[in-house]
């Protein structure tokens, strides 16, 4: 959207010192047809029309006749307005249009910026070959045609033109005040769980039947992968199964829920969300200074469960939350830092605008569900949110400090304040007068020393105490004094109209949060916090609990987790959508009593298995929750649990990223090969994919082909896409192959060296279970032909443990 | 549902997997491939393709993108600017970059330049043997786009958006088209031996897309493609012995969960994985190739004219595989010409010389490239498949001395005009059109975004911009952006 505006600023500043050659080219031109043609109309229809559909016609039409001048026909459009004629058909330099779209006088159309030359010579052309106009042809806005076509037939209705709040908007179910729906009374007393209840009772009315539990196995694998992301030991499997005590089930979630894998496995989903990463992208793919301070400090907040509207407060409004110096709020606020940044883009004020609205993309995605990039040109087409919201709701984040600073060409433009430290105001005050005190003692040295020597070490002292910062520093906001927000005209960055003020968009006004300066600071972010965290918000915490229980059920009740409005799909269970929601609420926004609720439904404890034909027949996409979904394991599960087969996992959690060792031909793929890429010891390379260093221009192989989301844009859903290059990867990549070995070497040293007690310890620590006598004997088969093949005992243990973690079973949790 | 039904209906991969599912006896294949929808996940490709989208009558099946990554020169190449020559030495008002307004002196090229074919088409003699080719090829030489810079300029060549994180055109026509070769990538990316473009792997990136629209990194020595074959010691065998255990566990395994379209994926992916072991060696394998053909290509051309030039044999053996990737079914090839970090003469980025850099570059792809035109002519494969050249902006009339200490000799990046040939399915051959001012500086006459040079590469492989959409983030993306893009018919045959 704003490259075509940033060329024609730069044409227009580029005509003033060229004007000459211009003028020439323009007089040359109107001679020359521009496009090759057969007949005028069809001139008119593919040259004239759009350009007057396009810039023209928004403001000059029946209903909006700015100038007195309507151009969407022919009589009105030689009428001309209060000016008179603008167009004098077969005189385009006496037609004032010419005029106007030349910036040649005091009117200058459209307003902004000019118009490409060739643009004008096309009405220039036109006019000169008489300015002729298909009969009876009335033109509409084109964007609006095409849409409004397409509408016709599907997907969501184009809202009218100009913007205006209608019921209809004030009653889509997403913007609907949070309530608690009554919860269905149902024949079968003894199901307690309110969840069970909302869904038995819709499969009731279809007469279908809930799935029975699933196997005490396939259960606690399916908890230990939602909550921790990593497989069961055998051990724990076995308990779980022979542990009659009827809160067996509890117990389980508790000590997972207590588990400090637990956040490094929801602390990633979050990451997706808000497309983390430590680079900044494009060429240079620079290092976002302590980035990863920000990812623990994710993992942190699930662990020690935080409150939701908090955890929102911090991210958005850390440094503007009262109660003195907090360095934790203080790291949230790197979620501002965290997009992709140009440092040599063509135009720095574009950019900067380009970022602010990654931030405005990111929080209306994360936190609301909205689509509220689609309000940056124009009015939203299909959800209530005007260009004025959007500009309004901008205001709210002007006033960040710029991720780059602004300068012209050359490339790597230094980047803004985007680091804190991580200290409280007067400790950073004193340590700054000290600082200035020691220089200045130290250059009142200089002057009377003459050793040579001597000067040099003091000149280094000097250096070193202006670079050095004796505290911890993270990525994080800074504010400068407050700057006005206009509406931009097509978004474009150079076109600002009218200014606006910070407020909230017309359709969810239901609290006024005030603007209080803080902490040197506008306060304006807070003011946006409050009202996001704010229980009267309709869509934050049916957002939010639309997360949880796609994790935990393979797909939302909202399908679309990112988009609640009219481009998304509606809810299959809003009623269940609405009470989770207001429990949310009620309960303090505490996320590991949701997970509790949710897990100790029957409905999370179903089987996965599809073999109930009444209800596969009459709900095959499982939309009615009738079975549980069995999901395949993201990249970061598969890659953590096969350290945790081979006894290689290094559990160590939190601090600065590693770099995994990669094949050159990946290296090979940046612009210079091992650019920013480190090496890591063994042991760090054994950590938890969490804590791979994210790179935006260099992703692990592991990561990539198993679906991690791109880091660019706020991924609620990852895709699960089948490919040949997985299992060529999970063959043949050394990683993989190592994790094997090394679990066939825990085997081949066990003291029990018979092949049917080996086979078993490999199925136990892979799935958790005893193989089938099939199995077993598939097994034996295929150990004895690695033997046949010339590998020795180990090594055909090491081929014999790579095949089962290439497992359906593996992958696939029921 | 892929729009190219011939080729991936359902049948054809069926008959696929019993060809290679022969080799693991004792598998129930047959009654996996009985089930509906088998192949529903690794139909992905297009399965977002919207309803109702009318596609146009198909020209070119496959595109061959030959990206001179650096940026070269138009005025050096293609685009004969007499004044220009005449002017040489003159100082003029400048824009460097963006609105920094410099005095400069106009560098006319050192290169002599011809008209050639029937069509009288400029080329000058840096590109001896493309210059041969010229009746095949279609000049737009008044495109422009919207950055100065490597980075967001690349991005958007590739992606249509100069912001990093949108799907590349391979990933769009993988999107739109679907696969014709099950035992091959759709959408395959070949890098020059010195390194990867600007911004790296983003620009083969699916975006928002699906991650198996992603290109897939080919290399032409050694393992094609990552964690293709087993490390030493493991031999074929021994792998063909693994995945028979492994499907014959996870047949077990279906058969308690015979709903499950992925788990049928996922065994017949092992089965592909399997096939792309030989597959995509044969593929790149040019031993059945003949000596002239070798010869042609400047495969066996080791005389590097310079230090840093690689020759004509990397870029050869890449355009010859490109023209096998094409007979095997492949949509989407790209081959970079210039790598590792801009800014220097490892990059057609002549900064630091034009000459220089035309004799480090020029020579390494001319005769390549002529080849490929020749040899896909010759097949009678040059009609369905599209071949585009360019890079990601052009080159300054003026020379420049900002990035070379003073140093005169040198072009800057140029992305207000310059030059994309295109050749093939659909393509008007001797064809010029559009033009840049008299000094070969700004695109003036029948000016091109870079986004209708999209719009025109997707028309001419049978997909309409305006249809070709992906719904992501509430709106129905497309690879042109929200601006309308229009097809440039000027080069349409």
């Amino acid at each position: 959207m704003q490259p075509c505006y940033t060329f024609l600023l730069y044409l227009t500043k580029r005509l003033k010192w060229k004007q000459n050659i211009i003028a020439c080219l323009i007089l040359l031109k109107l001679c020359v047809p521009l496009v090759v043609k057969s007949d005028e109309s069809s001139h008119f229809s593919k040259v004239v029309q759009p350009i007057l559909q396009r810039y023209c016609i928004s403001c000059h039409n029946p209903s909006k006749a700015r100038g007195g001048l309507d151009l969407t026909s022919q009589a009105t459009a030689m009428a001309g307005g209060e000016s008179g004629h603008v167009i004098l058909p077969g005189k385009p330099e006496q037609s004032l249009i010419m005029e106007v779209l030349g910036y040649e006088g005091d009117i200058q159309m459209p307003p902004g910026s000019r118009l490409p030359v060739d643009t004008i010579n096309a009405i220039g052309q036109w006019i000169k070959n008489g300015a002729s106009w298909p009969e009876g042809l009335i033109l509409k806005s084109n964007t609006m045609a095409s849409h409004a076509d397409k509408s016709e037939n599907t997907g969501p209705k184009l809202r009218s033109q100009p913007f205006q709040l209608s019921d209809e908007d004030r009653g889509w179910w997403s913007f609907q005040a949070n309530k608690s729906p009554e919860i269905p009374a149902i024949p079968d007393h003894s199901i307690k769980n309110p969840i069970d209840r909302f869904l038995i009772h819709k499969l009731n009315a279809l007469k279908l039947q809930q799935n029975g539990p699933a196997l005490r196995r396939e259960l606690i694998r399916r908890a230990y992968y939602d909550l921790l992301g990593l497989p069961p030991s055998p051990e724990a499997v076995n308990r779980f199964e022979n542990d009659s005590s009827p809160d067996a089930w509890e117990k389980v979630i508790d000590e997972l829920l207590a588990s400090p894998h637990y956040g490094e496995r929801w602390g990633r989903h979050w990451l997706d969300l808000v497309r983390f990463a430590e680079t900044n992208g494009y060429e240079r793919d620079g290092t976002k200074p302590f980035a990863w301070r920000y990812r623990d400090y994710i993992i942190n907040s699930f662990n020690s469960d935080k409150p939701y509207d908090r955890f929102i407060t911090e991210q958005l409004a850390g440094d503007e939350m009262p109660g003195g110096f907090d360095a934790d709020r203080m790291i949230a606020t790197g979620y501002y830092r965290l997009h992709v940044w140009d440092d040599e883009p063509d135009n720095t004020l574009t950019a900067e605008f380009d970022d602010l609205d990654d931030i405005m993309v990111t929080t209306g995605a994360t936190y609301l569900g909205l689509t509220i990039g689609c309000a940056r040109c124009h009015d939203h087409k299909f959800d209530p949110i005007s260009q004025s919201d959007y500009y309004s709701l901008l205001a709210y984040f002007r006033s960040i400090n710029p991720y780059g600073q602004h300068k012209t060409g050359g490339g790597g433009r230094g980047t803004g304040k985007i680091t804190r430290i991580l200290a409280p105001e007067d400790q950073i005050q004193s340590w700054q007068m000290q600082k200035l005190r020691k220089v200045d003692e130290i250059k009142n040295l200089i002057k009377t020393t003459t050793d040579q020597q001597k000067l040099k070490e003091l000149d280094n002292t000097i250096k070193k105490l202006e670079i050095e910062i004796p505290f911890e520093q993270a990525l994080a906001i800074n504010e400068d004094p407050v700057k006005p927000t206009f509406i931009f005209r097509r978004g474009d960055a150079h076109a600002p109209t009218v200014e606006v003020s910070p407020a909230f968009p017309g359709i969810m006004q239901f609290s006024s949060a005030e603007i209080k300066p803080v902490n040197g600071s506008s306060g304006r972010r807070l003011a946006m916090a409050e009202w996001i965290a704010s229980p009267k918000n309709p869509l934050t915490a049916r957002v939010f609990v639309n997360r949880l229980w796609q994790h935990h059920f393979g797909r939302g009740i909202v399908p679309t987790v990112n988009d609640f409005g009219r481009t998304g799909e509606s809810p299959t269970h809003p009623e269940l959508l609405d009470w989770l929601a207001a429990r949310f609420i009620s309960s303090g926004m505490k996320i590991k009593a949701m997970h509790r609720l949710m897990m100790t439904s029957r409905a999370y404890q179903m089987s996965s298995r599809a073999d109930n034909a009444e209800a596969r027949t009459a709900d095959q996409a499982n939309n009615l929750f009738w079975r549980q979904n069995p999901r395949r394991l993201e990249a970061e599960a598969l890659r953590d649990s096969l350290l945790v087969f081979s006894g290689n996992l290094n559990r160590r959690r939190g601090g600065p990223g590693f770099f995994p060792a990669l094949p050159e031909e990946i290296h090979r793929t940046q612009d210079s090969a091992r650019k920013g890429w480190l090496e890591s010891s063994p042991e760090e390379q054994n950590r938890r994919s969490i804590y791979i260093f994210a790179k935006r221009a260099l992703v692990p192989p592991i990561l990539e082909t198993f679906d991690c989301p791109s880091s660019t844009v706020p991924a609620g859903n990852r895709s699960v896409t089948t490919v040949a290059p997985q299992a060529l990867l999970l063959l043949n990549d050394a990683f993989v192959r190592k994790q094997a070995e090394d679990l066939a070497s825990i085997i081949f040293h066990m003291t029990d060296k018979t092949m049917p007690v080996r086979i078993e310890k490999a199925f136990s620590i892979i799935i958790q279970r005893k193989p089938t006598q099939t199995e077993m004997e598939s097994s034996v088969e295929f150990l004895e032909n690695m033997r046949e093949r010339n590998l020795t005992e180990d090594q055909a243990l090491s081929q014999f443990c790579l095949a089962l973690l290439n497992l359906n079973e593996v992958i696939y949790v029921d | 549902m892929s729009t190219d039904q011939p080729q991936s209906s359902t049948g054809s991969r069926r008959e696929f997997l019993w060809q290679s599912g022969a080799g693991f006896t004792g598998l129930a294949l047959a009654s996996l491939l009985s089930q509906e929808g088998f192949f529903n996940r690794v139909t992905l490709a297009s399965e977002q393709l919207n309803q109702g989208v009318s596609i146009p009558p198909k020209k070119a099946r496959a595109c061959i993108f030959l990206f001179m990554f650096g940026g070269p020169s138009q005025v050096d190449l293609f685009d004969y600017k007499p004044e220009l020559q005449k002017r040489d030495g003159q100082t003029i008002d400048n824009e460097f970059r963006r609105n920094t307004k410099t005095k400069a002196i106009l560098q006319a090229s050192r290169r002599t330049f011809a008209r050639h074919g029937q069509s009288g088409q400029w080329c000058s003699d840096a590109f001896p043997n493309i210059a041969r080719h010229v009746d095949k090829m279609a000049f737009v030489k008044s495109l422009y786009s919207d950055s100065f810079a490597h980075g967001s300029a690349v991005l958007q060549m590739n992606t249509g958006r100069i912001l990093q994180g949108h799907p590349s055109l391979g990933a769009w026509l993988s999107h739109g088209m679907g696969t014709m070769n099950n035992n091959l990538p759709t959408h395959v990316v070949m890098l020059d031996p010195r390194g990867g473009p600007t911004t790296g792997p983003p620009n083969w990136s699916s975006g928002y897309m699906p991650a198996s629209h992603a290109g897939t990194v080919l290399r032409t020595s050694g393992p094609p493609i990552l964690n293709l074959q087993p490390p030493e010691g493991i031999t074929r065998e021994i792998q063909s012995d693994q995945l028979h255990f492994i499907n014959r566990l996870n047949a077990e395994h279906l058969k308690s969960r015979p709903e499950f379209n992925d788990l049928q994926a996922r065994i017949a992916s092992y089965e592909l994985a399997f096939a792309l072991q030989s597959s995509a060696p044969e593929a790149l394998d040019l031993s059945g190739e003949d000596k002239k053909t070798i010869e042609m290509y400047g495969i066996n051309e080791t005389k590097a004219v310079h230090p840093i030039s690689v020759g004509s044999a990397p870029f050869g053996r890449q355009c010859l595989i490109a023209r096998r990737l094409v007979e095997r079914g492949v949509r989407f090839i790209q081959i970079y010409s210039g790598g590792g970090g801009a800014g220097g003469q490892n990059t057609w980025d002549g900064h630091h010389g034009i000459e220089e850099n035309l004799a480090i570059h020029a020579p390494e792809v001319d005769r390549p490239i002529a080849a490929l035109l020749t040899d896909l002519d010759q097949r009678g494969l040059l009609d369905e498949t599209l071949v585009v050249w360019g890079g990601e902006f052009g080159r300054m009339p003026v020379s420049e001395t900002f990035n070379t200490g003073g140093k005169p000799g040198g072009r800057d990046h140029n992305p207000k005009g310059f030059t994309y040939w295109l050749a093939g399915g659909g393509v008007k051959g001797g064809t010029s059109y559009g033009e840049t001012d008299e000094l070969g500086q700004e695109a003036v006459v029948n000016r091109h975004h870079l986004r209708d040079l999209h719009a025109t590469i997707l028309h001419l492989m049978g997909l309409d911009h305006r249809t070709l959409t992906y719904f992501y983030g509430g709106l129905d993306n497309k690879l042109t952006g929200v601006q309308e893009a229009e097809v440039i018919h000027g080069i349409l045959a």
